[in-house]
């Protein structure tokens, strides 16, 4: 573990500056940098801790009824946050999961983006409700889908002096609900083998008009089961319905087998969360009998 | 690189020289000797470094020294006032919630934090706020029993 | 949690009460001062080099880089420390121990046999600095081909490990297969022909992975040399005289020359009984003069830096006639040695066959040696792998049969007079107690409601052998009357507690009048390690002993001041009594305290066998989806002998239970073929968290050993045996399913109802 230097800048503009050093790293809630740190799984000389920038800590909704959520915030306080917490229930379920509560006072959905696991627990339903990253770097600033941040286990989107600012999850309109599930053989404390998110829009008449799926640990990054989407959309909830949707989404996984779980298995894991996440969504959308 | 932090910890200013790679866990332990808390696994997934950062219960070990500067740290050794025990150790002795006592520190933070957050937790509350607290010895139902004692003491006082 | 029991012994005033323990406070408190906690002046710290390979010929270690960092004071390897030859036999329980395990196992001298396993080791005034040189120590290897498992190992063109390993049972006639570190064989009867013309037979293959026992505090100690020569090591240990006796040989130093203080052990459950640290801590101490501590790393202490519980694999076959009477028991156990041969497997040999009568047994142990860390004990070693076994092919039979399993396993009890497997016959035994109990209880007449997923209901059976071994103590009595005990053994479960009411109950006082502390090994006699569940019963017996040595020679004092033959002399309630005339304790000690110390003496050993009896029901509900099990109830029946304090009794047991359910639903290690362990954090090696466990009910069931002061029984270690095939016999009941695959989790229950349903259904129950 080589000398780590430590600046804790108070504007976005300093924390840019302060990242153009090759062996920098940004630190949020820091939970998954200071074990790489610690472990020699990431080269690290200095740390520019986000926490006392103002615009990173903020969580707050927006005139359009969209929420702006300070990438640096902790799970912990969004949990706080009771307009929050009873608009995006599902979203602060899905990140209640990470970790335990030590854990998520420190975590903030901008490292569980950046950290770019694949089983990150938060993500999934991020990128089901269409949430957008604002990236601050030498050149400005940019705003970019969540689901484009992840390239690959550990691996982001972002140039290496730039950083996430914010997480925008737009308003949401209509006849909608969320639902994450993952499942992990301890009921807490634990690494998603399978985790699927899903989104539901209805219209008045129940018909789908806008669905989402993306699922955790099934792929090198959060994927999106896109075929799923598109059985879904246009049609009515049905058991069948459902049933194909969560076959697809399982078809459209891409796991491989690692000590926590094989790809077959992970494989069934999707359907099964898949056909539940929707059967709840359905459930909270007041449509029955499915 | 060393590093000045300067901190309110049970209470008390302290000032302490760290290296720019210790945590929060070194610091309490190594810098200020309050050894109370303990070191099980260095990567958050145990629990027995929990302390509360400004009310909060976070694994130790997962927060730089540096991270604390400004901060108010309660370390086990701030939970009692003088010989005064906190009801939650106090109820940890009567219901046998302690054996080998290396997870204790960690889990009476945690209990701590709850009920300072929620008046009457359920059995599920509890089980879910010391779900971070990995305990070998007990089983939790006896660590269990003493915090539900502890809430429905105070429920019954405030009657 | 909930406790019923069922007897008290209305003469006892203060054995048997619930009480909290005498050191809770400075547990909750954070002041109990654990290895890790210790500071010295002048302390540094101690890092250990580990082989990145699982087997491998070590060439040569070159440590000058380290050596030469600044801020390292000292560096040692292999060669600091003196060759401790095969058979070298050290004091260690009933049998002994071989210190050359315990060398082999603390350093690598030509060989690494693990991955893990340490190869030299630093002291530095920063952990930063020693993590460093660590990396600065150069060792080159030939690799060698990695043992992973008993396949491997046993294969006919395997490569062995120790060639010079003369396994007992075996020669030049009939060869041992390669690795095996030892066989055990126990026969009785005519097994074979019993097999032949049972009426039904249950065949059950188990597979257990490795397992850790999961301590939360790591290996941990602090060692000084003094410039005299003379070495003090503060050790997380089981066993003051034993880390100090391997330490000693593993040194070359004289046995006077070191004391061994234990201090607050964080969980222990088996596996901090051999040294792992403390020779290391010492020899590094004395070459730079300086203090040294060293704890272990979460991932060094489950990646070769400590000894975890042997895998096993057991073929079970049981025969019965048509009423159900055992006929036949026919066990082939295998138990994976890890890197170092001399896991024994008589222990679990019994366990799996002791609990029914039976009068043609064949009982056939193996253990193998592999590349994994040289295994050690867990809780009831191998009681719980063999019981797995056993009980689900009880629960077969019961299901072949269509018998209520309680009343299967009620009409082959082994009961008080019985045939052991071993061939002697049993003393008390309460298995048909036990059985009562269970009928008449809820958790067994309630049936099970139905719930939105499959729910079943387990049962299982276990047995465990206890044992004796020795314990000493010495009580002097302070100048105001108040009897002061120390021991010579850890207290790693409450013992200090039990301990208190032992002594206040002898003098007739309460405990907050006497005072109970762990000795050092330069301060009070010889005791075997806390272990195999014998410090409560035996320490019990020393501590009375103890007393009452110490209350007769107060009895001579109190005659001559009282005037009176001792023969009239009565003692009550820390008062002396002879007709009216009376002198209190208090009084007697501060009139005659400087007339010379009051020391009280108490050494028990080779106790009466009490052997450990218990039986587990448990409900669960299985999501045939994602293989997911939730215990909804739990209720653990347990012969204790006598409970000193009830509520310690339950925490042994709640604890097991966890320990148990851990390591049946969610706990093994994972094994890569080079040898790499790919779960070597408590994220992925997962131990139940409070949201993982049912409330764990106990039911103490009390028959006092004969002739063992207070009756006392261990009571630590079966309370784990039953659980995994208790647990593994619910879900059967559950889905229809038999998991031979410990830790059952939830993806092999789903492989396993994948497998069924391609076969005929199977029957439900």
């Amino acid at each position: 573990m080589q000398e780590l230097h430590y600046s804790r800048p108070t504007t976005v503009a300093d924390a840019v500056v302060a990242l153009a050093r090759p062996d920098a790293r940004v630190l949020a809630g820091g939970t998954d940098l200071i074990v790489q740190v610690r472990e020699n799984r990431r080269q690290v000389a200095h740390v520019i801790d986000l926490k006392r920038i103002p615009e990173l800590n903020a969580i707050t909704r927006q005139a359009d009824g969209g929420w702006r959520i300070g990438a640096a915030a902790s799970v912990g306080r969004l949990g706080r946050d009771a307009a929050f917490a009873a608009e995006h229930h599902a979203l602060l379920d899905s990140a209640r999961l990470i970790g335990s509560l030590q854990i998520q006072n420190r975590a903030s959905l901008g490292g569980n983006v950046c950290n770019a696991a694949p089983s990150a627990d938060a993500v999934p339903l991020l990128i089901c409700l269409g949430a957008r990253g604002v990236v601050a770097g030498p050149g400005g600033r940019r705003t970019l889908p969540i689901v484009e941040i992840a390239t690959g286990p550990g691996r982001s989107s972002l140039a290496a002096a730039e950083i996430l600012v914010a997480i925008v999850v737009p308003a949401q309109t209509g006849r909608w609900a969320a639902k994450y599930l993952r499942f992990t053989p301890r009921r807490e404390m634990d690494i998603a083998i399978a985790g699927v998110g899903v989104w539901l829009q209805l219209d008045q008449q129940s018909a789908i008009t806008g669905a989402a799926i993306t699922l955790a640990s099934v792929a090198p990054t959060p994927l999106v089961a896109a075929a799923a989407q598109t059985l879904l959309v246009g049609e009515r909830l049905s058991p069948k319905l459902i049933a194909a949707a969560a076959q697809s989404a399982a078809d459209e996984a891409r796991p491989i087998s690692d000590t926590r779980g094989s790809a077959d298995y992970r494989r069934q894991l999707v359907a099964v969360l898949t056909r539940r996440a929707l059967e709840a969504c359905a459930g909270e959308l007041g449509i029955h009998g499915t | 690189m060393k590093i000045v932090v300067t901190l309110d910890v049970n209470g008390e200013p302290r000032q302490a020289l760290a290296d720019g790679r210790d945590t929060l866990l070194q610091l309490v332990r190594d810098q200020l000797g309050l050894t109370g808390t303990k070191e099980g696994c260095s990567n958050g997934n145990c629990g027995a470094c929990t302390v509360l950062l400004d009310g909060e219960p976070v694994c130790a070990c997962l927060v730089l020294a540096a991270e604390a500067q400004g901060a108010h740290v309660t370390t086990i050794e701030g939970v009692a006032v003088g010989n005064a025990l906190h009801p939650v150790q106090a109820a940890l002795i009567k219901f046998g919630g302690t054996q080998c006592g290396f997870c204790t520190p960690g889990v009476v933070l945690s209990a701590v934090a709850l009920l300072d957050r929620v008046a009457v937790p359920s059995d599920a509350d509890i089980r879910y706020a010391i779900a971070g607290n990995i305990c070998r010895c007990t089983g939790y139902g006896k660590i269990v029993e003493a915090i539900q004692a502890v809430a429905t003491s105070r429920q019954e006082a405030s009657r | 949690m909930t406790s019923i029991r069922e007897i008290s012994e209305p003469s006892l005033q203060v054995v048997g009460r619930r009480i909290p323990r005498v050191d809770a406070g400075e547990r909750v408190t954070g002041r109990a001062i654990y290895c890790a906690d210790l500071m010295r002046p002048g302390m540094i710290t101690g890092h250990i080099k580990r082989s990145p390979h699982a087997h491998a010929r070590i060439l040569a270690i070159d440590t000058s880089k380290a050596a030469a960092l600044k801020g390292v004071l000292a560096v040692v390897t292999a060669q600091d420390f003196p060759v401790v030859a095969p058979g070298t036999i050290i004091p260690f329980g009933e049998t002994g121990a071989d210190a050359w395990v315990s060398a082999l196992t603390v350093i690598a001298r030509d060989r690494v046999l693990w991955r893990g396993h340490a190869v030299a080791a630093v002291a530095a005034t920063d952990p930063y600095i020693a993590a460093k040189a660590v990396d600065l120590i150069e060792v080159s290897y030939e690799v060698l081909p990695a043992l992973m498992d008993i396949e491997t190992a046993t294969a006919p063109d395997a490569a062995v490990m120790f060639p010079e390993h003369k396994p007992k049972g075996f020669d030049a006639a009939n060869p041992a297969p390669r690795n095996v570190g030892g066989r055990t064989l126990i026969e009785r009867g005519d097994t074979a022909a019993a097999l032949a013309t049972a009426a039904v037979i249950a065949e059950v293959h188990t597979i257990t992975d490795t397992a850790h026992q999961g301590y939360i505090e790591p290996q941990a100690c602090v060692a000084e040399a003094e410039a005299t020569g003379f070495v003090t090591i503060w050790a997380s240990t089981q066993g003051a005289f034993q880390a100090e006796i391997q330490t000693a040989v593993l040194l070359g130093l004289p046995q006077s020359q070191l004391k061994v203080i234990p201090l607050e052990t964080g969980g222990a459950f088996g596996g901090k009984i051999t040294v792992h640290v403390e020779p290391i801590a010492a020899r590094l101490a004395q070459k730079c003069g300086r203090p040294v501590k060293i704890v272990t790393s979460r991932e060094e202490t489950f990646a070769g830096g400590s000894g975890p519980a042997a895998a096993a694999r057991i073929a079970m076959k049981i025969a019965a006639d048509a009423t159900g009477k055992l006929t036949a028991i026919d066990g082939r156990y295998v138990l994976d040695s890890g890197g170092i041969p001399g896991t024994p497997t008589t222990l679990l040999m019994q366990a799996s066959a002791a609990p029914y009568q039976c009068a043609n047994l064949r009982l056939d142990g193996w253990e193998i040696v592999t590349n994994k860390p040289r295994t050690e004990a867990y809780r009831g070693p191998g009681g719980i792998q063999a019981a797995f076994a056993l009980e689900q092919a009880m629960d077969e039979i019961a299901l072949k049969l269509d018998l209520d399993p309680l009343e299967l396993r009620r009409r082959n009890a082994a009961v008080t007079g019985s045939m052991m497997p071993i061939g002697t016959p049993f003393p008390t035994i309460a298995f048909t107690a036990i059985a009562d109990r269970i009928a008449a209880h809820p958790c067994w007449r309630e049936p099970l409601a139905a719930g939105h997923l499959p729910r079943g209901r387990g049962l299982a059976f276990g047995y465990w052998r206890g044992t004796s071994m020795t314990s000493a103590a010495h009580v002097t009595i302070a100048g105001d009357g108040r009897p002061m005990v120390t021991m010579g053994a850890v207290d790693i479960s409450g013992t200090r507690t039990a301990m208190a009411q032992v002594a206040a109950e002898e003098f007739g006082l309460g405990v907050a009048d006497v005072h109970v502390a762990m000795g050092d090994t330069k301060s009070v006699g010889y005791s075997d390690a806390a272990a195999g569940s014998r410090v409560g019963r035996t320490m019990a017996a020393a501590v009375s002993y103890a007393c009452k040595d110490a209350l007769d020679q107060l009895r001579a004092r109190a005659a001559q001041r009282l005037q009176c033959p001792l023969s009239e002399l009565a003692y009550a309630g820390g008062v002396f009594r002879a007709g009216a005339a009376t002198i209190s304790l208090f009084d007697l000690m501060r009139a005659t305290l400087t007339e010379g110390a009051i020391v009280g003496r108490g050494v028990s050993t080779k106790l009466p066998l009490g052997v450990e009896t218990a039986a587990h029901v448990c409900d669960v509900e299985v999501d045939p989806e994602t293989g997911q099990v939730t215990i909804l109830r739990y209720t653990a029946f347990q012969d204790v002998g006598r409970a000193l304090n009830p509520p310690a009794v339950e925490g042994q047991i709640e604890g097991s239970v966890s320990q148990g359910i851990g390591w049946a639903l969610t706990e093994g290690f994972d094994y890569a073929a080079d040898g790499r362990l790919r779960n070597a954090s408590m994220l992925d090696y997962r131990m139940p968290t409070a949201l993982d466990l049912p409330t764990i009910n106990c039911v103490l069931i009390e028959t006092p050993v004969p002739d063992v002061p207070y009756g006392v029984r261990g009571v630590a270690e079966v309370p784990i045996v039953p659980v995994a095939a208790c647990v593994g016999n619910a879900i059967r009941r559950a889905i229809g399913v038999r998991m031979t695959h410990m830790p059952m989790t939830p993806e092999r229950i789903v492989m396993a109802l994948r497998a069924a349903a391609t076969e005929p259904v199977p029957a439900r129950a």
